[in-house]
């Protein structure tokens, strides 16, 4: 699978600060997104979903590990190149406003990469931003000369959207595009970008925290705990078995909107320890109701239980 | 006769709490002046909740939830604010109160969680003073004894060791817990009704979890009454004893939970629920969204507020203005062509063949679906 990935992660870590106050935000984080397929992060804030995100679409360098883009470690580029390739690949924010320029007009924010990049007149970026703002679902007449802050935040959602699209990126990493929206705002922007995916032939990483958001856009998941993959697999394997009590808690605390369905168990307990000094063995286990001996000696790995279907756990739910 | 009222009392169990309720707000209405006009953000909202049980009030962003419950705390701007209504809380009426008088229900008798903690909490003092603080000034407990039921209180929420929590400055805690002081906080001084606005909005869907699940013990443990404001019906489902949904200013549609979930009435609240992510929902299934945005609360048209975004839209919509009207017992709505019944499946099939915009989206998932 890994061959005809157009994005392979392998063994990535990110460090932030030095010494005593180092934290390690990324501690050996492997995966693959075949093209045209999108993968869903999950996880709760501080998994380590954003650093990873941005090493990934290369806003950041990793402290170690590789990232592939169509098999080229891009960081191996000469700078020059490298700017290029970066155009490939491009990012949505979770704060939809403050991620737009305020004193901007909505269709110069759209044209921006393109003025950055050149190569075409004023009158063809015009055009183009405005074909982009249509495809996004906004009235360029009507948005286009308005600025972000008489927008709502789905609005401001889909102009990001649309900025991102405009150098024709293969890749596009989705951070949290809906964490803050409403709920009806939500369905919109998730529609919106498996219609843009289809259109647009996207290959996808989609970073939330919510589950059901995940699976309304990916075709599989990869959960993440403190800095480390829990358990990844298809969308469906995920959360009707999922395998890592982790994962268990994540699709239990997806509020259901039915009345007559039970409380599912006492949500997770506890807080996320601190990354700056993670727990031993199985990082997940001072919240894991099954946690054993062995959890806090021994670090799970990553194995593959099921065709396609990894879990890091000394006891996942099919051997229970 | 002593014996008949109380076997009356048992058969209309409903009817006696409505007698007492905790709260009621009749005909609430808060506008504010702006330079662009007069935003009318609650625009007649009555409301009745009796003691110890929960009301989830639902809506999307900018339909009033928030200034609702600021009317109804009195928590409102001093100038540029126009108020009428009733809110009569443990019998009295809130609005004859002086700002004393008030202050001395604030805390005591009705406390408030915020979205944004952090918009309440003092960034530069400890959360042990900010809870000890009220304890004494309102409870008038002494300082050991404050401190105490302050750790108490931080147990209670699920914070790991409280009594070194207590020395924590508000940045130097999660999101998550964070919202849990809060929440010991307004539980300080053992409130009758706790206005919750928003309170898990922006937090990961565990800490949320932890946060109701918390909000759910104390309530019970303290038969205590809430108001739940939330954008996501889902959140309410199974926290709530009945919702009132919001939409431009009004409650369009309130009932018990159970009625609400099994028969809307409403096209706005059924397009709320349809437009929840569900992890049942069958692979490559399309969301439901809502298209369009709410109103402009500046300019609300003649008409339903909802009309243009909706489904079931008829002519008589954008003329006439429904009245929130009670179709069966408890069950309230205010819409001229009803989801289920023969006036809203007409408007409904008519406005797919004609290829409304609205009816279309919705069209579109029935036919994947
Ligand atoms: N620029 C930074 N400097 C120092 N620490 C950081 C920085 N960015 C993130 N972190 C830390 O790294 C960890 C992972 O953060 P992040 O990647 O933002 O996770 P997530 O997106 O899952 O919430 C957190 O503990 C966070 O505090
Ligand atoms: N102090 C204020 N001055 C002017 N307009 C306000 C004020 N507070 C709220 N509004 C307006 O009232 C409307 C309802 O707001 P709000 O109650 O915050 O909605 P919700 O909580 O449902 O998102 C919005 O249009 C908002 O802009
Ligand atoms: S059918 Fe008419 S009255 Fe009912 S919600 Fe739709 S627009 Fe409003
Ligand atoms: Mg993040
Ligand atoms: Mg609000």
């Amino acid at each position: 699978m890994s061959e005809q990935a157009l994005l392979s992660v392998e063994n990535l870590v990110v460090d932030y600060g030095r010494r005593h106050r180092r934290v390690q935000a990324v501690s050996g984080v492997s995966f693959a997104v075949p093209e045209r397929q999108t993968l869903g992060l999950v996880g709760e804030s501080g998994s380590g979903k954003s650093t990873t995100g941005r090493c990934v679409s290369f806003v950041q360098r990793p402290t170690g590990g590789t990232v592939r883009f169509a098999g080229t470690d891009l960081s191996t580029l000469p700078a020059r190149e490298l700017r290029r390739a970066r155009t490939k690949l491009q990012m949505v924010f979770q704060d939809p406003i403050s991620s737009l320029n305020p004193r901007r007009k909505v269709i110069d924010i759209v044209a921006e990469p393109l003025a950055i990049w050149g190569g075409v007149n004023r009158k063809e970026m015009m055009r183009r931003a405005a074909d982009m703002l249509e495809a996004v679902g906004m009235d360029p007449a009507v948005t286009g000369n308005r600025r972000p802050g008489e927008l709502s935040g789905g609005q401001c959602q889909r102009i990001s959207v649309a900025r991102a699209l405009m150098l024709e990126p293969a890749l596009l990493v989705c951070d949290e595009p809906v964490s803050a929206l409403d709920v009806s705002v939500q369905a919109q922007i998730l529609n919106l970008l498996t219609d843009l995916k289809e259109r647009y032939g996207l290959t996808m990483l989609f970073i939330a925290h919510d589950l059901a958001v995940v699976k309304a856009t990916s075709d599989r998941v990869a959960v993440m705990y403190l800095g480390k993959l829990c358990e990844l697999g298809p969308v469906e394997d995920l959360y009707l078995s999922p395998q890592h009590p982790y994962s268990a808690a994540l699709v239990d605390a997806v509020p259901v909107p039915d009345p007559r369905r039970p409380v599912a168990g006492p949500p997770l307990s506890g807080d996320m320890p601190s990354p700056a000094d993670p727990p031993s063995g199985c990082r997940f286990r001072t919240r894991c109701p099954f946690a054993q001996d062995i959890c806090a000696i021994e670090e799970p790995p990553l194995e593959e239980i099921a065709p396609g279907h990894l879990v890091a756990c000394h006891f996942p739910t099919s051997s229970r | 006769m002593t014996k008949s009222r109380s076997g009356l009392a048992a058969a209309f169990p409903a009817a006696t709490e409505l007698h007492d309720p905790l709260l009621e707000v009749v005909d609430l209405a808060t506008s504010f002046q702006t330079p662009r006009g007069l935003v009318r953000a609650v625009d007649g909202v009555s409301l009745t909740l009796a003691r110890s049980r929960t009301l989830g009030v639902v809506g999307e962003t900018g339909s009033g939830k928030t200034v609702l419950i600021r009317s109804i705390m009195g928590l409102l701007p001093r100038h540029g604010v126009q108020r009428s209504g009733k809110v009569i809380f443990a019998g009295r009426d809130l609005g004859a109160l002086g700002e004393r008088d008030l202050r001395r229900v604030w805390g005591t008798e009705m406390a408030m969680v915020f979205q944004d903690p952090m918009t309440a909490l003092n960034p530069v003092v400890r959360i042990g003073r900010q809870l000890t603080e009220s304890l004494r000034l309102r409870a008038g407990l002494d300082r050991k004894a404050a401190i105490e039921t302050a750790v108490a209180l931080l147990e209670s929420v699920g914070i790991a060791s409280p009594r070194e929590r207590l020395r924590s400055y508000p940045h130097e805690l999660s999101g998550g817990m964070r919202q849990r002081v809060m929440i010991a906080i307004a539980l300080a001084c053992g409130p009758k009704l706790l206005l919750a606005d928003e309170p898990t909005t922006g937090l990961d869907v565990t800490v949320q979890a932890q946060v109701l699940d918390v909000l759910g013990t104390q309530q019970a443990e303290r038969s205590m009454a809430m108001i739940l404001v939330t954008h996501d019906l889902g959140v309410v489902a199974t926290r709530a004893d009945s919702i009132a949904v919001m939409y431009a200013g009004r409650v369009v549609e309130s009932a018990s939970t159970a009625v609400i979930f099994d028969s809307a009435k409403m096209p706005y609240t059924e397009a709320l629920m349809r437009s929840i992510p569900r992890l049942d929902a069958p692979p490559g299934a399309r969301l439901a969204a809502i298209p369009g945005r709410p109103p402009d609360l500046t300019t609300v048209p003649t008409g339903c507020a909802f009309a243009p975004r909706c489904a079931y839209v008829t002519e008589r919509c954008i003329h006439e203005t429904p009245p929130l009207t009670e179709s069966a017992p408890g069950h309230y709505h205010a819409c001229w062509n009803p989801v289920g019944s023969p006036e809203g499946e007409q408007a409904f099939s008519t406005n797919l063949a004609k290829g409304v915009m609205a009816a279309v989206e919705i069209a579109q998932r029935e036919v994947r679906k």
